[in-house]
């Protein structure tokens, strides 16, 4: 039998022995840092979805302020 | 049944926005009239919020303004291709309830997947991670349904020749619902990964030409409400 390791990393595995009211949490958790950072609401434009609209408008970031940005880059 | 039903699926998925599945008829509409009120909810695109884009498939698009809520996004369908009527989603929905009493009406997991089935890159490892966390949970005891389920909607090859294999009475009872077992039991999982991208492809160009009068419709509500602004 293959397992959950095996196929798709520790990391993977790990989320998915959790209980569904352990991932909730979980992800509650990074929602908030997410917020907290100044992340946006907005669901990423999503070109392959039907309901794609470019001249949709965005909200702003939830603390006002102008978002995440790259300061730095790493040489890829 | 969007990012937040998939997490508690099982699937990793970080969703900004809140996707429901809603009865579309109109005194259910006026119940939701009342919490998107509560929401301070606009709606942000096209179409407008009325019952019959609710009917022809279209999803309605909101932005929450109370202060609790300020920016939330919320998207609401009531029909999607595929999948079955709202009144079989919810008998056959499952209920989870958080310590502090909330309960989590979702849709259950095999209506999911097939709403996931859709044109979109994103959605098909989605798929493949929501069943595959399914299948490691429950396949030492196995339910005759369950079985179905993976079956049918497994996308990991290496996972299907390995049901195959423990069970290939069932596989083949099932190929006429999904030919690619016809393989299963004996592919190699190159080939079976061949049949299943074959087979996504087949999904989302079905899903294209789904949306294709439906995209004209928004098309023409979006210029409709460029002339009125």
């Amino acid at each position: 039998m293959i397992s959950a390791e095996q196929l798709v990393g520790e990391e993977l595995a790990n989320w998915y022995s959790l209980t569904p009211m352990e991932r909730w949490r979980e992800s509650v958790k990074l929602w908030r840092e997410y917020v907290a950072m100044g992340g946006s609401l907005d669901p990423e434009p999503d070109t392959q979805s039907p309901f794609f609209d470019p001249a949709a408008p965005s909200s702003r970031p939830v603390d006002g302020r102008s978002g995440l940005r790259v300061v730095r880059r790493g040489r890829v | 049944m969007g990012g937040q039903a998939c997490v508690l699926y099982g699937a990793a998925e970080f969703s900004r926005d809140t996707d429901f599945a809603i009865l579309a008829s109109t005194a259910n509409l006026s119940r939701l009239r009342v919490a998107l009120a509560d929401l301070k909810a606009e709606v942000i695109a096209v179409p407008p919020f009325e019952l019959k884009y609710l009917r022809k498939g279209h999803a309605i698009h909101f932005r929450c303004h109370a202060s609790e809520a300020d920016g939330m996004r919320v998207d609401v369908m009531t029909k999607m291709r595929g999948v079955d009527s709202f009144a079989k989603l919810w008998h056959r929905r499952v209920t989870l309830q958080a310590e502090d009493g909330t309960s989590y009406e979702l849709m259950s997991l095999p209506d999911l997947v097939k709403a996931k089935k859709t044109q979109r890159d994103k959605d098909w490892p989605m798929i493949r991670r929501l069943v595959e966390a399914d299948y490691f949970r429950h396949r030492e005891e196995p339910k005759r349904s369950r079985l179905g389920f993976w079956f049918l909607e497994l996308r990991t090859a290496e996972l299907l020749i390995e049901l195959a294999a423990e069970h290939p009475k069932v596989s083949r009872k099932l190929i006429k619902q999904r030919p690619l077992l016809k393989i299963a039991g004996s592919a190699t999982e190159i080939d079976l990964t061949e049949a299943l991208s074959e087979e996504e492809r087949l999904e989302r160009e079905a899903d294209r030409q789904y949306w294709i009068p439906l995209k004209a419709e928004l098309e023409q509500l979006r210029r409709a409400r460029l002339r009125s602004v």
